[in-house]
This record gives C-alpha cells, sequence and structure tokens, in this order.
C-alpha cells in the first residue's frame, strides 16, 4: 500500500490517503515549540488518539487538554493561532509536513492514515514567532499598505454609485478577490525571507498576495485612480522586479489565486508606467 | 511617493530590467551566433563549396566563418561591448541571486527547480565563461593544459589541441576541461533558455498561464536546438585531429598566410611543421 507522506504529495495523493486511514488508531503530532520572541526551538511530540474526521486543530485542542508528550513529560499547552476554522482567515496557518497551509482544513486521515504515523507542525519561517505556531504576521498587512490594496472613498460628500463593471474584468477580480493574507504564497517563496528589522519592511519583497491585490485595485472602477501610486512602489526596492519566477506562490496558495499570472500583469503595467515615466516625465 | 524616492525607485527597477535585457540583447542573441558558428565545424561537413570531404569540409568552413568574423570592422569594439555586458549581467546577477534563498526540499516542484537551476548555472557560467575567455582570446595559456594558444587563423585545430590537452591524443587535464566545456556550455543555454522564458513575465508579455505555457514551449524548442548545436560542436571539435585540421587551415591560408604565423607556432609547440604537405 503506497502511502504518500512526503511534503510534496499531491492533493488526489492525500485524497486517496483518506480512504486508508485505520481507525482507532494513536498518531504522533511533532511540534516545533518555542517560549516566546527570541527564545530557542524545540522540538516536542504527542501520541493523539484519532478521530474520525479530525483536523490539526482538533489535535491541538486534545494536546492542550493532556499537554504530556510522548516521553511522559509534562508541558505547556501548544499555543496558535486560529479564527474562523473553515479555511477562509488565514490564522491558522503553520507549515505541516513540510509545507505551508491551514491547519483547520488539514485532514490528519491525509498526513498520517496508519497507526504511529507522524504529523509534523513548525511555525511559518518567514514571520517572526510569538509563541509554538503563532506568528506574527503584520509584514503581510504593511505589504498591503506599501501597495495601497484599497478603494479611496473616503470624502466629504457622497460620492454616487460607482462605476459600471463588466462581467469579464469582475472574473478577473473574483479570483484575486479570494485571498485571504494568509501567508502561504510568502512562506514558499524563496525571494520572500523573513526580515526581522521593521524599519527594512518598506524596501524588502512585498510578495506575491501584495502584487495579486494591486492588480485587484487596479482593475476597479474606483481603485484605479490609485493606480500610478500602486505602479510605483511596486517599481522600487521590494517591488515586482524582486520575484524570481520559482512559482511556488500559485501551488501553495489555497485559494488558487491567480498569483504568477498577476505578477505577469502587473509586470506589464509597470513596464508601459516607466516607458510612460521615461518618455513623459510622470 | 515623495520627489526623492524617484530615482531610487526607478534606479532599481532601470537596473532589474537591463539586467534582464542584457541577458538577451546582446548576450543570448551573441550565443546563438557564437554556438551555431562552433557548430559549423560539423553541419559545415555538408557545404559543398568548401574542399575536401566529410568533416574536413567541417573544419574548412568553421575557419572560413572565424576568418570572416575576425575581420569584421570594429570588432574589438563588439568584444569589448560583450565583456562589458557579461560583467554587467553576471555581478548583478549574483547579487540578485544572493537576496533568494532556495527551498527545493520542500517545494519540489520543477518551477522551482527551474528557479534554483538558473541562479546555479549562472555561478557556473561565470567560471566557465572567464575560463573561455581568459584561455581562448586573452591567451593565459597557462591555464591550458599543454599550453595550446588558440589562434583564430588555425581555429579548429588550436581548439581541439586545448581541449585534448596535446596535439596528440587526450590527456588527463584535457578530459577534465573537454567536461568542463560541456558542463559549461549545457549550464548556459539552460541558463538562455529559461532566462528567455522568465524574461516573458518580467516584462508582462506572458500573462495568462496559458500564455506562459506557449512562449515556454518556444523557448524549451530554441534550448534544445541551441543545446543541440552546442553538443556537436563540442563532439565535433573532440573528434578533430589537430593535425589534420591544421593542414587544412594551411592550405586555406588563415586569410592572409600560408604557414603558421609565430602565434601558432608556439600553438603547435612540437608538432612538426613537416606535417605540412
Amino acid at each position: 500500500m503506497a502511502i504518500a507522506y512526503a511534503h510534496e504529495s499531491t492533493a488526489d495523493q492525500r485524497r486517496a490517503n483518506r480512504k486508508k486511514a485505520v481507525d482507532g488508531r494513536t498518531v504522533i503530532c511533532k511540534v516545533k515549540r518555542c517560549d516566546g520572541p527570541g527564545k530557542p526551538s524545540r522540538w516536542e511530540s504527542f501520541k493523539v488518539p484519532v478521530e474520525p474526521g479530525m483536523n490539526v486543530i482538533a489535535c491541538l485542542k486534545h494536546i492542550a487538554q493532556n499537554p504530556v508528550t510522548s516521553d511522559g513529560k509534562t508541558t505547556t499547552p501548544v499555543v496558535y493561532d486560529s479564527g474562523c476554522l473553515e479555511e477562509v482567515c488565514g490564522a491558522c496557518t503553520m507549515v505541516i509536513n513540510g509545507t505551508a497551509r491551514q491547519s483547520c482544513s488539514c485532514l490528519i486521515d491525509e498526513y498520517a492514515p496508519r497507526e504511529g504515523d507522524t504529523i509534523t507542525l513548525e511555525p511559518m519561517s518567514k514571520f517572526p514567532v510569538i509563541r509554538d505556531l503563532w506568528v506574527d504576521r503584520a509584514r503581510l498587512f504593511n505589504s498591503l499598505k506599501r501597495v495601497k490594496a484599497w478603494v479611496p472613498i473616503d470624502g466629504a460628500y457622497a460620492l454616487g454609485a460607482g462605476p459600471k463593471e463588466s462581467q469579464a474584468n469582475q472574473e478577473v477580480r473574483y479570483d484575486i478577490s479570494e485571498c485571504m493574507s494568509c501567508g502561504c504564497c510568502m512562506e514558499a517563496c524563496p525571494q520572500f525571507n523573513i526580515e526581522p528589522d521593521e524599519s527594512k519592511w518598506d524596501t524588502s519583497f512585498v510578495g506575491p498576495h501584495a502584487i495579486a491585490q494591486a492588480r485587484l485595485f487596479n482593475a476597479h472602477g474606483v481603485g484605479k485612480v490609485l493606480k500610478n501610486d500602486r505602479l510605483d512602489e511596486l517599481m522600487g526596492p521590494g517591488g515586482v522586479s524582486d520575484c524570481g519566477n520559482a512559482q511556488n506562490c500559485v501551488k501553495v496558495c489555497p485559494k488558487g489565486v491567480p498569483l504568477t499570472e498577476s505578477i505577469g500583469a502587473i509586470g506589464r503595467q509597470v513596464t508601459l508606467r516607466s516607458f510612460a515615466r521615461f518618455f513623459k516625465g510622470r | 511617493m515623495t520627489a526623492t524616492d524617484g530615482p531610487r525607485q526607478s534606479h532599481h527597477l532601470l537596473l532589474r530590467r537591463l539586467h534582464s535585457l542584457s541577458g538577451i540583447v546582446p548576450i543570448g542573441i551573441f550565443l546563438l551566433f557564437h554556438l551555431t558558428t562552433n557548430a559549423s565545424v560539423v553541419w559545415g561537413a555538408a557545404n559543398t563549396r568548401m574542399p575536401g570531404e566529410g568533416l574536413e569540409r567541417g573544419v574548412a568552413t568553421f575557419q572560413h566563418e572565424v576568418s570572416w568574423i575576425n575581420n569584421m570592422p570594429g570588432l574589438l569594439i563588439i568584444e569589448i561591448s560583450l565583456w562589458l555586458a557579461i560583467g554587467f549581467h553576471s555581478i548583478l546577477g549574483v547579487f540578485y541571486a544572493m537576496s533568494g534563498k532556495s527551498n527545493v526540499g520542500s517545494y519540489r516542484h520543477p518551477d522551482n527547480w527551474r528557479y534554483t537551476l538558473q541562479r546555479l548555472t549562472g555561478y557556473v557560467g561565470i567560471f566557465f565563461i572567464l575560463y573561455h575567455v581568459a584561455t581562448l582570446r586573452w591567451g593565459w595559456t597557462f591555464l591550458v593544459p599543454g599550453g595550446t594558444l588558440w589562434s583564430h587563423e588555425f581555429a579548429a585545430s588550436t581548439l581541439a589541441a586545448a581541449l585534448r590537452g596535446s596535439q596528440e591524443g587526450f590527456t588527463g587535464a584535457g578530459i577534465a576541461v573537454s567536461l568542463g566545456y560541456f558542463i559549461g556550455i549545457t549550464c548556459l543555454v539552460f541558463h538562455f533558455a529559461n532566462g528567455l522564458w522568465t524574461a516573458a513575465i518580467t516584462w508582462g508579455l506572458t500573462v495568462s498561464v496559458g500564455a506562459q505555457k506557449r512562449w515556454g514551449v518556444v523557448c524549451a524548442g530554441l534550448g534544445v536546438a541551441l543545446m543541440g548545436a552546442a553538443w556537436m560542436a563540442l563532439i565535433g571539435f573532440l573528434i578533430t585531429d589537430p593535425g589534420d585540421a591544421r593542414v587544412i587551415e594551411a592550405r586555406m591560408g588563415g586569410g592572409s598566410h600560408s604557414v603558421p604565423d609565430e602565434h601558432a607556432d608556439d600553438a603547435i609547440g612540437a608538432a612538426p611543421l613537416g606535417r605540412e604537405p
């Protein structure tokens, strides 16, 4: 019976694992732990009896009820972040068996289908750890601020109805609007590296999600008034040209956001913008 | 955006885009001509305008091409421009490559391998080009086993001798040099084909996944063809006997000489001139 555990396992292989899952088994949950910012990391393993349909969050809740490692030592409950528990908020993103994904939608049956199998949980490596599996994703939101990922509608009077939206444009924008700012694309990106120095956030790589959001708001009838601001930011250090085309982002995106297409689209907008700036001056 | 970060911002993009552009024009275009010219040592066998038969015609065709290039006006300016472009592309490339951190161990997609290989082949390519130009163009013969000095009037024979490590047969060091050439050209052709594919995304030419796939087929096709030309040339020079080739080249007069000039004399070393017909 072939079982795919490795991090490169495909969704199909994982679905196949679900059918092979053994009832009433106990699996090992191996967690990379850290007591606080700047503190050293350590590994702890926990034996977890699996219930049908159990996800990683339920696994962590079980550990919180019985914080005893597999070698019998009493420890503290594992700290993690979570919100919606239905893969739309992005808070519970962590590195599971080597790849980034949401722990709420991660079924134990897919990753550890047999008795004694191990499932490995680590915090994302590109963001500073607050504690255990909980990381600070502030830089992700800082990137969204850099590209002004919003529609400017504040003012002293009502602006009236927005411009008409074509079906075709709507279809392009909808896919990008599904981004939940989870951080998977940044975690998987070889060009996006951890930057503990907050003052460098504005010149280090913005990340694939921010480039896609710039495309989304540049395509918005009202949002496009800030198009040049967004492109000017993405022309600078840490902008779209820092992308190395490894295309990991689009493969790990849980929402299937067309990240690489957006990088190409913003590349095109930046090319045209730079020509305009060169020949027109602004 | 304030007025002060205008230049900083545009220079960042300008350098990135010049890095991308320089890989295609002039370096990529030059690579295209360079490799097809080299391959003439094999495809020249079909060149009926040249004397002799089979690969003798190849040697003659290659010599004809090399002589033509050496008679180009302002060749040194073209060469210096290429060296500057390659230097610019290399220095910025190393700087950019160091800004990333490969993670193929965790994310084993072909695209991620491409990303890593693009950087690795770039590093290998820098060393290879430096060795290649230093030994065959700048005359750093102390780096060539057998001490062969490449001569544009005895193009195939001196190159074959440099690859063999001696005028006669293959020496151990010669095999190492030949292997180095195989690795070097393979890396550079991959680097060019993949760079051409990613440049289209960088400039925003290919946006949709379908467009990227289609352009990928074009780049892969070009890469395979160039790889074929590069390997063909290398095999051609490896099976070329320096002594036999020198006879053909001397007969062609190397453009103006009927006997080897003093450079070629150095190059031939111990090889007796009596081999001449």
